[in-house]
């Protein structure tokens, strides 16, 4: 008990200093499902998924894609983290930089999606979370979970974040949470983006800001207006909307 | 101004009371359960209707907290602390400030967190005061049950009795998924389900069904224990039947059978029909392999990369039945004759994620009883010669194939691949036929024929491949071998008689073969490859490669005469042969790749040794020996930018060299057939073809317009043509020839956009050809140019999932011209026209109905023909799941149905006309374990 205690005022004063001025880069990496992503589509049948299980069914070699989320004074930038490829073909990821402004409650995103780069300048979007009483352990911290829901994509989004971290943002644009958020699973693996590593001590973060920060300029209630009917119109023509549609 | 003063000062003072009067504050202490202060311990605030967290603060020095400016409402203020159970008040004030005292807060168990947290990295879920936990990491041996992955988990005990323990109390029901399926011995789940099944046990107090309505807690005396079975051990399978039996003694039968889970797949699947119809298709095909459907061994010859790399390959090897694959023979099926076709395999596949073992055996039976017309009229410079063939033929072949593949991840730098594959095949072909040769309208000669042809041969095949890759990323390196033999046996019989008659159509001589031949082929191939890549900076690759091939096959030839009742070798045309081929390939190649862009420079040098010797049997000839090298510099170009997701452009120059066969290289006389003779040619060189190529594609997601563009050029050096010459006894004779000139043009492209969205579709594709190839005939080069146009329309209506309608038009012309005569320049057209209907009509039928109208013609012979087909079938669905389906069809209504084929050739016009089998009427029945779609539209990708 008494350890921790001290424990615990050690982390107080940590805490209580880095909450102003706590900096990082965190590295996630996001797998996605597509066998599950595909079962969960409405017009698929149960031997069409079952055929979809058997061909492709082996996730076990998907080794996902990273990203990095730099953060500092309560701004964070998300983005595709570059990379060398193992076979020597380097491939044109889609434009997408995210740029939360905590205190503000801003977005400043470049997104590119529906054939089209947008750039978002905009009211950071608003989750209601739901924490529920489960913990886990990721890279060393205890996380706690909570749950929220996106109505346009039909999923349900499950966050980890850890309070060790007083930082408010997190992987994707989430954030919100009382702590960085280490982990997000949606619709149940369908697409995991996990924290792989944590790096709380570099001296000096900067967030790599584009220099070309060019798109049609659109807010989330238009573009989401723009997601919805694309994931309509796929579904009821019977076409996965999500390869064009990031999940 | 006085005014906006007392304006400003009203409203600043009704904010003020207004937040006073409807916002709070809560204050709090948070403590462990012997008083001291847990610091910076976060405390959220719920709302008390959905839990959504409406604020969050944590703890200070003194195990304090405070939210201000709180709505009025109903919360649940909850404290957290990592390692404590988490504690929750309600917190309800119309504005008053709310003091919560001091939360206590217990402590998780040290062996939890020790052992589930720490050690198996699993999560804990809190629920009131009892904890479950996630199983599926906890490490158990390969068949373990569940009862032996329970005595691992903190907090649980088995009795030796196998009953359970949790937390001191009994467990006395043990569901599955949240359902009871072992009834009311709990240990019955535990002691036969398989841990590694298991994906989660979750622990809870077993509740009376009393408190299960009202939500009542009370101590409860007992637990209940629910294993959540894992997503991907949940087994599938599939299985159906179709069988149907129709009119003309038409019938089929198919069937698959398949279990997987997710380690081992396991199905079967047979097939047999005399209609043609109702083969395996890509589902079967899928549901047979699993796994490996698409796992191909190519890609073993390495090249450039960067682009497409089919840019050699071997001359005169395989390409017989024998080297087909399983993939290849899975989709065998004619449209044309009478078939009969019997198929049939066996697939395992077994996949740990580190090893995938694989074994497949495949049965395939083909038979096809086909009459045929065939008339190739050729214009030469100062006469037609019109030839008449009508043929039967009664061709059945049988072919057993197996395959073994093994790929196992040694660690995570080394992966390795062993293939074997064997196959046994017979074929037996019978065909008689006549064949007329006409000079002018004048007949020449008129020959009868019945070949007997019996063929069977062996193959083995084994391959290995391993795959490097090391510490610095980007670098990599690849290795294999193969081996591969076959041995093939044909014996056939010919028997012709040839009557060659004179200008007033007199019968000058009879020519009469009665022959037996005997073949005896053996092929050795060995394979070697090697790979390397390397990182130049972030942008640059560097790969180099080597191929190595070598091919010796050996023959033994006997022909016999049959003369006088006596059989006397053809000393002639019986021969030894033994060729050997050896390849040497070296290259290498710089890439550039990044953002999308990659662009290869590559440059090989390659280098053929033929060698070849041919006995006659006579022992008086000189062997024939071809002892040749060739060596070619073979540079490589190729461009591919992808600026994003939606758009594709690339750009290549691919060089090939692909050497003679040794055949045509021997000094060898083939007078196998009297009217057609063949000679070789020692001179003949490689033959070099440059290729460019580009596509293009686009699509807009939100308009749902895509469009595709491939377009290409390719020109020869040294192309490989041949001479003719017809003789005044109109006997031609062929030899092959390098001649300069010749060329290939060809461009395509297709756009798809809706009308309606999801409603009424349309893609129109386009296709241009053009192609020019020299020949020397009767001493004159001529250049046949050929260009045709097929541009075609499809339209997809798809108002409901009970009506659609799918319509394709398409049209061909071709223009042939020829540089010696003129006159004689030809256009052929092909149109087509289908339409198909699919409807839900009343009382749960459907009507399922297709129309094909084809028309060939040809302005320069005249000749116009069409081919009219209609199919109709109405069917129904029974049982739960629509898990029949009976069918009633009419195939070919009109009876026309008729193989018809019309080809511009260098010299002319070469039209044939098979028989098929034409109308008749069958009642199906299909049974399906899955149920069948009921809607009648299909899947379409564009």
């Amino acid at each position: 008990m008494q350890k921790t205690l001290i424990l615990g005022i050690l982390l107080c004063i940590a805490t209580s200093m880095a909450a102003q001025d706590i900096q990082g880069i965190v590295t996630y990496n996001r797998k996605v499902n597509w066998i599950t992503i595909m079962s969960n589509l409405p017009y698929m049948t149960s031997e069409e998924i079952d055929r979809n299980k058997l061909t492709w069914g082996d996730n076990s070699k998907n080794k996902g894609t990273n990203f990095e989320l730099f953060f500092k004074k309560q701004k964070s930038l998300y983005t595709y983290k570059p990379e060398k490829s193992e076979r020597g073909y380097s491939r044109n990821g889609d434009k997408f930089v995210l740029i939360r402004d905590y205190k503000n409650k801003t977005t400043q995103d470049l997104v590119e999606t529906l054939g089209k780069t947008y750039k978002i300048e905009d009211d950071a979007p608003k989750y209601r979370w739901k924490i529920l009483n489960e913990i886990r352990e990721i890279e060393g911290f205890l996380c706690m979970k909570a749950e929220t829901t996106d109505t346009i994509k039909d999923q349900v989004i499950h966050a980890w974040f850890t309070d060790k971290i007083p930082f408010y943002g997190g992987p994707e644009g989430f954030g919100g949470l009382p702590g960085l958020i280490l982990e997000i699973d949606i619709n149940n693996g369908s697409s995991l983006i996990t924290a792989t590593n944590i790096d709380l001590e570099t001296a000096e973060v900067k967030l790599p800001i584009p220099k070309k920060m060019k798109g049609k300029e659109i807010t989330y209630t238009e573009l989401n207006k723009k997601l919805s009917k694309y994931i309509k119109d796929s579904i009821e023509g019977e076409k996965n909307p999500y390869w064009r549609v990031r999940y | 101004m006085r005014s906006t003063y007392l304006f400003l000062l009203f409203c600043l003072s009704t904010m003020l009371l207004n937040a006073q009067s409807s916002s709070f504050k809560i204050d709090g202490t948070v403590e462990d359960t012997i008083g001291n202060p847990l610091i910076a311990s976060t405390v959220l605030l719920l709302e008390q209707s959905d839990s959504i967290m409406v604020d969050f603060t944590s703890t200070a020095m003194d195990g304090s907290f405070r939210f201000k400016d709180i709505e009025p409402g109903n919360y649940i203020l909850k404290s957290t602390y990592i390692g404590f159970i988490p504690k929750t008040v309600n917190v309800n004030s119309q504005g008053d400030n709310v003091k919560v005292g001091t939360l206590k807060m217990t402590e998780l168990a040290e062996e939890l967190m020790e052992v589930v947290i720490k050690a198996a990295k699993a999560s804990i879920v809190m629920r009131g005061d009892t904890v479950e936990y996630d199983a599926s990491t906890f490490k158990v041996p390969e068949g373990s049950t569940v009862e032996d992955l329970l005595r691992r988990l903190p907090g649980i005990q088995i009795e030796r009795d196998g009953a359970i323990q949790a937390d001191g109390k009994d467990v006395d029901r043990v569901t599955v998924d949240g359902k009871s399926f072992f009834g009311a011995d709990p240990k019955a789940a535990t002691q036969n389900l398989p841990a590694e099944g298991i994906s989660k046990v979750q622990v809870f107090d077993t509740k009376t069904e009393e408190e299960e309505i009202t939500g009542a807690t009370n101590d409860a005396q007992s637990k209940t224990m629910n294993l959540e079975l894992k997503e991907d051990f949940k087994s599938g399978g599939f299985g159906r039947v179709i069988a149907g039996a129709g009119t003309e003694d038409r019938a089929e039968l198919k069937g698959n059978f398949n279990r997987f889970n997710d380690k081992i797949q396991f199905s079967i699947v047979g097939v047999g029909n005399n209609t043609g119809r109702n083969g395996l298709s890509w589902d079967d095909y899928q549901d047979f392999l699993g796994s490996q459907s698409f796992s191909f061994s190519r890609g073993t010859e390495y090249g450039f990369g960067g682009g497409r790399n089919n840019f050699y390959y071997f001359g005169g090897g395989g390409g017989n039945a024998l080297e087909n694959s399983i993939q290849s023979v899975f989709f065998s099926g004619s449209d044309q004759g009478l078939p009969e076709n019997y198929n049939g395999g066996v697939n395992f596949n077994y996949d740990n994620k580190k090893t995938q073992l694989s074994s497949v055996y495949y049965y395939n039976q083909a038979g096809l009883e086909r009459n045929q017309l065939i008339n190739h009229e050729k214009f030469y410079q100062d006469f037609v010669q019109n030839e008449t063939s009508d043929r039967n033929s009664d061709d059945i072949s049988r072919g057993h194939r197996a395959e073994v593949k093994i790929e196992s991840e040694l660690d995570s730098f080394h992966t390795i691949k062993i293939e074997f594959n064997g196959a046994h095949i017979n074929e037996n072909d019978i065909s008689r036929g006549a064949i007329q040769l006409e000079e002018d309208d004048l007949l020449r000669s008129r020959s009868t024929y019945e070949n007997n042809t019996n063929t069977s041969g062996d193959l083995a095949n084994g391959l290995i491949l391993l795959r490097k890759k090391f510490k610095k990323k980007g670098r990599s390196m690849g290795l294999n071998m193969s081996y591969l033999y076959t041995q093939l046996t044909d014996n056939w019989t010919q028997e012709s008689t040839t009557n060659f008659f004179n200008s007033t159509e007199q019968s000058t001589s009879e020519e009469i073969i009665n022959q037996i031949n005997t073949n005896d082929a053996d092929k050795k191939l060995f394979k070697a490859n090697g790979l390397f890549v390397e990182p130049l900076g972030d942008k640059f690759f560097f790969q180099t490669f080597y191929n190595y091939s070598n091919r010796s096959e050996s023959g033994d030839r006997d022909v016999s005469d049959f003369q006088d009742n006596d059989l006397n070798l053809n000393t002639e045309l019986s021969r030894t042969y033994e060729n050997k081929i050896a390849k040497n390939r070296v290259g290498s190649s710089l890439r550039y790749s990044h953002n999308g862009i990659s662009a290869t420079v590559g440059l090989a040098y390659q280098s053929f040794s033929l060698f070849g010797l041919s006995n006659d049997k006579s022992g008086l000839l000189t062997p024939l020996e071809v002892d040749k090298d060739f060596n070619n510099y073979i540079p490589h170009f190729s461009f591919n930018y992808r600026p994003n997701r939606n758009g594709y452009f690339g750009f290549s120059y691919n060089r090939n060299a692909a050497e003679p066969e040794i055949q045509s290289l021997q000094a060898i006389v083939d007078n196998t057939n009297p009217l057609f003779i063949r000679l070789g040619n020692p001179a003949l060189t490689p033959e070099i073809s440059n290729r460019i190529s580009f596509n293009t594609s686009r699509t807009y997601p939100l308009s749902n317009i895509r469009f595709y563009v491939n377009g290409s050029y390719e020109f020869f050096d040294n192309r490989i043509s041949s001479r003719e010459n017809v003789d005044e006894n109109f006997v031609t004779t062929y030899q092959p020839i390098n001649l300069e000139g010749g060329n290939n043009t060809s461009l395509y492209a297709n756009i798809s956009f809706p009308l309606v969205v999801n409603k009424f579709t349309a893609r129109v594709n386009f296709s241009g050809n053009r192609s020019s190839s020299p020949a020397i005939v009767n001493d004159i080069e001529n250049t046949t140019t050929s260009n045709s146009l097929s541009p075609s329309l499809r339209l997809n209506i798809t108002p409901s999932q009970d009506f659609t309608v799918y319509i394709d038009t398409r049209f061909s012309r071709s223009k042939t011209t020829y540089d010696i005569n003129t006159s004689q320049d030809q256009i052929t057209k092909t149109i087509s026209y289908s339409a198909e209907l699919s409807a839900k009509l009343l009382a749960g039928f459907y009507l399922n109905t297709n129309y094909d109208f084809t028309n060939y013609t040809n302005d320069r012979f005249n000749e116009n023909f069409s081919i009219p087909i209609l199919n109709s079938s109405i069917y129904r669905y029974f049982l739960p799941e629509n898990k029949m389906e009976v069918r009633l069809s009419i195939y070919d209504a009109l009876n026309r149905n008729v193989g018809f084929s019309q080809v511009a050739t260098d010299l002319g016009l070469r039209r044939s006309e098979t028989n098929a089998l034409g109308r008749y009427v069958m009642l199906s029945l299909t049974y399906n374990i899955r149920g069948l779609k009921s809607s009648v539209k299909k899947n379409s990708w564009w």
